[in-house]
């Protein structure tokens, strides 16, 4: 029944993936008064880019080959030890945070040395960047993890979910700095406003697409496939932990089954919705002043953490 | 037969040596001593194994009047850690050093070698005060010729620069153990115990201290740190990976050692300990990353790495005091991060300085901004050294992230497990170590994606030969151990220290903070299975093409060097980075002040050397001002002096 249940939940974020980037590409259209595409349209994507043909530069080596199963294995990885539609079907030993936190570090190296392998500049800039990105998250990642598992006194993603879900919401207001911190977090790793650009490829302001530019093909589909996939599931992640409705719970009812599909439907679009509306109202950050906003993310990071630990001492 | 294998690895490196200066220059002399020196390495190793085996608790390998060798459970860990070492280093010395044959003199290479080993060896196993300072001090001694083997004068000032601070550290140990065992050099460590267990705090507090700076200068803790990433990769490679892999090693287990010397041991003792280890920890990953010598980066995340266990250490010693529930248990939980980081770091350390000897034998340079492209020459030993620099990165599936996990657990669960004050502590310490760690990854994605990927930056990158087999062996063993470590070393020490269960279940420190190696390894061959039956089932075509050049064609020269990968994080941490640069512009047209020939000058130090080093320098440079005033040349003065120092003496001495 729990495999049953974990396979559904990753099947269902990996089908669920091209359409939040729809969802949030068709906000961000109707903020901009345009009329915009499908929210389908990524689907098409996908597929077309694994029917063409692909491009290999000749100065790379087997590295750049095994890149795109890296990353893509290490966003199915997320899919599966995130909580997004069930929570208490994980093992601890599986969606502990720290594990989960390495394994998404893991993606984001072999990431960089897609960039680095191509011996072209905008990759090789795209990968520098990613790179000062992901280590100086690092801090706020961990210990906004730690604080919400601290509070839950459960180690893994899913016994956080899980407890947020079974507790009175007012409970958890001590827990609140924590999810803003994780919220910035997310924004760093997904390569979203304010720290990177999702829309351009002007080498001004490209991370992640700079990094990305030299595959094409059904590399590029698996690239791409990947970072939806980890924007899914951790948007899902801090959906359940901000709304912790309707998440399904042991005893897998059939009524429930079909409250939580409906709620994981409508935590994404809300998910979606938010990131359309930071990404309409506020300008990206020059890169040279990341260190501020990882500073930042750290600080209130930890200032959730003793928000938590007072919490525990009254 | 345990006894006589510990006492073959001390007689074989010196026969080695005896067989290397009969046989002088020439092959034959260097494949037969190292030979010799892996031979009595294997010795340790199957020595080590059949004490395990046999569960005593001490064996006497040899005992002298005041002088003795004895193994114990604690010793023989990092004796079997020293054999290791030795075994693979020496197999990689054989092909590794054929290359340098005019560089070094190779037979007086091999008698400092086998000085340096016998003395790691005799410090691990000596039983009394003066045994141990002995072999320490063949130890540095060793090791100083090790460092200035190729005679430049980098290597001559980086050595003297190691002379003197080990022997700063050298002085404060003899002083510490003074101290400890009441003035006498010959008592052995029980008797060192009862002695101190006699001791006023505040005396006892005072050879502690001398005993850290003993053993943190050796180690390379801050701010006694300096030397190390100087000294260590002026040795050949394969001494680099000994001092640095190994070394290293013993100076910690000398710590440890000395830790079970005092009665008791107060948390402020702990406190001082974690600090200067976070802070170490701190400043070598910085260093590591901004730094572009593949063998300093290398040394510096040595430090870094030291600087972790050490962290670990004071994290113990701190827990242990504390009368809550929590303390003990996750004191031995950190135990077990420090057990496995010492051996995942002897094991990734030594790896890559072994592998970066062979690229440095090949490039001609230990410049990371000139290499590049070397993937594509060299498959099999890039996925060797990639699996290498993910280790030290501590990313999984590897054996180091497992030992990391254990001591981020810990620290988390001390979140709860503490009160107030505690807790707040354990997640400053859990910010640092994610920080370090997330440096850490930076630091060997820099070295991996500069020396492997993209294209050679420079002519000598460009035409390299194909490395000789047993080069990569070496390297190849000590990845394959780090495979291994994550999926049968972790859970095996883990058993064995926090409960006796089966090596494939949950480790969990508590319930619910688990993890499963075997989980993380089924995942990552599932996966492999998935991503090469996908690959099989898209069948895409490919084009091989030229990169996306925008119209205008590439050259090598325009990728990132691993200078400009690491210039966000030298921006970021400027200020702890002290960074002189000196541009210097010369017009060559009058009309054009445009075209010029520029070129740049520009190093990067370190805040400690600025604001520490210097200072101390200079202020002994200006008392030397004075006392040269004593060397008048007057010999009245010099006889005055004399008696003086005679009265002074027996006024003393009475």
């Amino acid at each position: 029944m729990t495999f049953a249940l974990i396979t559904f939940q990753t099947l269902l974020v990996l089908a669920a993936a091209p359409a939040v980037i729809g969802m949030i590409r068709k906000m961000k259209a109707r903020f901009q008064n345009r009329q915009g595409a499908s929210i389908f349209l990524p689907y098409w994507s996908l597929l077309s880019l694994f029917k063409k043909e692909m491009t290999v530069t000749r100065h790379s080596s087997w590295v750049f080959r095994v890149v795109p199963f890296v990353v893509f294995g290490s966003a199915l990885f997320l899919a599966i030890a995130i909580p997004s539609f069930a929570a208490g079907i994980l093992s601890a030993s599986l969606s502990n945070i720290f594990l989960v936190g390495a394994v998404a570090a893991l993606g984001s190296v072999f990431l960089v040395f897609g960039g680095m392998d191509t011996a072209s500049t905008f990759g090789n800039m795209g990968s520098s960047r990613e790179m000062t990105i992901a280590s100086m998250i690092e801090p706020a990642l961990y210990v906004s993890l730690a604080s919400l598992a601290a509070f839950a006194s459960f180690w893994s993603l899913d016994g956080i979910v899980l407890y947020f879900a079974s507790v009175p919401m007012y409970t958890t207001l001590p827990a609140a700095l924590s999810l803003i911190a994780l919220v910035f977090v997310l924004l760093a790793e997904n390569a979203r406003y304010p720290v990177d650009n999702p829309a351009t490829h002007l080498e001004l302001t490209m991370v992640h697409e700079a990094m990305v530019l030299e595959y094409s093909g059904p590399y590029l589909a698996l690239l791409e496939y990947a970072s939806w996939i980890k924007l899914t599931a951790m948007l899902a992640l801090v959906a359940n932990l901000v709304f912790p409705w309707g998440i399904l719970v042991a005893p897998f009812a059939g009524f429930a089954f079909v409250v939580a599909l409906a709620a994981f439907v409508i935590k994404l679009a809300l998910g979606a919705f938010v990131i359309a509306y930071i990404e309409s109202t506020i300008v990206k950050m020059r890169f040279y002043r990341m260190q501020e906003y990882t500073s930042l993310a750290l600080i209130i990071a930890l200032g959730g953490l003793a928000v938590v630990l007072f919490t525990f001492a009254i | 037969m345990t006894e006589s294998l510990f006492m073959l690895s001390f007689v074989f490196p010196g026969i080695a040596a005896f067989v290397a200066l009969i046989s002088r220059k020439g092959d034959i002399g260097n494949i037969a001593s190292q030979s010799l020196f892996a031979l009595g390495g294997l010795c340790g190793i199957l020595g080590a194994a059949l004490f395990y085996a046999s569960g005593e608790a001490g064996i006497a390998v040899l005992d002298v009047p005041l002088f003795g060798l004895v193994v114990g459970r604690l010793s023989v860990f990092f004796f079997a850690i020293i054999s290791v070492g030795v075994l693979l280093t020496s197999l990689y010395a054989i092909e590794g050093l054929r290359p340098y044959k005019n560089a070094y003199s190779l037979h007086w290479l091999a008698v400092a070698s086998a000085f340096f080993i016998v003395g790691m060896q005799g410090v691990v196993l000596a039983s009394s005060v003066v045994g141990f300072l002995i072999a320490w001090e063949l130890m540095s001694v060793a090791a100083y010729f090790l460092v200035i083997a190729d005679r430049s004068d980098d290597s001559l000032q980086a050595g003297l620069f190691y002379f003197v601070m080990t022997h700063i550290g050298f002085a404060s140990l003899v002083a510490g153990f003074l101290v400890l065992s009441g003035g006498n050099a010959f008592a052995n460590w029980q008797q060192v115990a009862l002695t101190a267990s006699a001791l006023s705090p505040a005396v006892l507090a005072a050879a502690f201290a001398l005993l850290f700076v003993g053993f943190g200068s050796k180690a390379g803790l801050v701010p006694l740190h300096q030397w190390l990433p100087m000294a260590h990769p002026q040795a050949p490679s394969h001494a680099s990976a000994l001092l640095s892999g190994v070394m290293l090693k013993v100076a910690i287990f000398g710590f440890i050692q000395s830790l079970f010397l005092f009665p008791a041991i107060p948390a402020s003792w702990g406190a001082v300990v974690l600090v200067v280890g976070l802070s170490s920890a701190f400043f070598g990953v910085l260093h590591a990353v901004v730094e572009s010598d593949i063998k300093r980066v290398l040394a510096w995340s040595s430090i870094e790495n030291m600087g972790l266990i050490f962290s670990g250490i004071g994290a113990a010693m701190i827990l242990r005091t504390l009368p809550f529930e929590a303390g003990p248990a996750l004191a031995s939980a950190i135990a077990i991060f420090i057990a496995l980081h010492i051996v995942n770091h002897f094991l990734f350390k030594s790896g890559l300085f072994m592998a970066a000897g062979a690229i440095v034998s090949s490039v001609h340079s230990r410049d990371m901004d000139v290499m590049g492209g070397l993937a594509q020459k060299w498959p099999l030993f890039s996925g060797i050294f990639l699996a290498l620099a993910l280790s030290a990165a501590a990313l999984p599936p590897f054996g180091t992230f497992f030992g990391e996990w254990m001591y981020l657990q810990s620290v988390a669960l001390a979140l709860v497990g503490l009160p107030l004050p505690y807790s707040v502590g354990a997640g400053l310490v859990l910010a640092i170590i994610a920080g370090v760690s997330g440096l850490a990854i930076f630091a060997f994605v820099k070295m991996f994606s500069s020396v492997f990927l993209g294209r050679a930056r420079d002519e000598s990158a460009e035409h390299v030969r194909p490395l000789p087999s047993l080069v990569l062996l070496s390297p190849g063993i000590t990845a394959f151990a780090l495979a291994l470590s994550g999926v049968l070393a972790f859970p095996f020490f883990s058993a064995r220290f926090i409960l006796n269960e089966s090596v494939f279940q949950h480790v969990a420190i508590v319930e619910g903070a688990s993890i499963n190696s075997w989980i993380v390894w089924g995942l990552v061959a599932g996966l492999f299975g998935l991503a090469f039956l996908f690959s099989r089932a898209i069948g895409a075509r490919i084009r091989i093409t030229d990169t996306w050049d925008c119209g205008q064609p590439l050259t090598p020269r325009m990728q990132y060097t691993a200078t400009g990968f690491s210039a966000p994080i030298r921006f970021f941490f400027r200020s702890f980075l002290v960074s002189r640069k000196e541009m210097l512009v010369v017009p060559i047209s009058p009309e054009n002040p445009w075209i010029a020939r520029r070129s740049l000058d520009w190093i990067v130090t370190s805040a400690w050397e600025r604001f520490l080093y210097r200072p101390i320098t200079s202020g002994i440079l200006y008392l030397a001002g004075y006392a040269r005033k004593l060397q008048s040349g007057v010999i009245q003065l010099y006889l005055l002096l004399v008696v003086l120092t005679l009265v002074a003496a027996f006024i003393f001495a009475l």
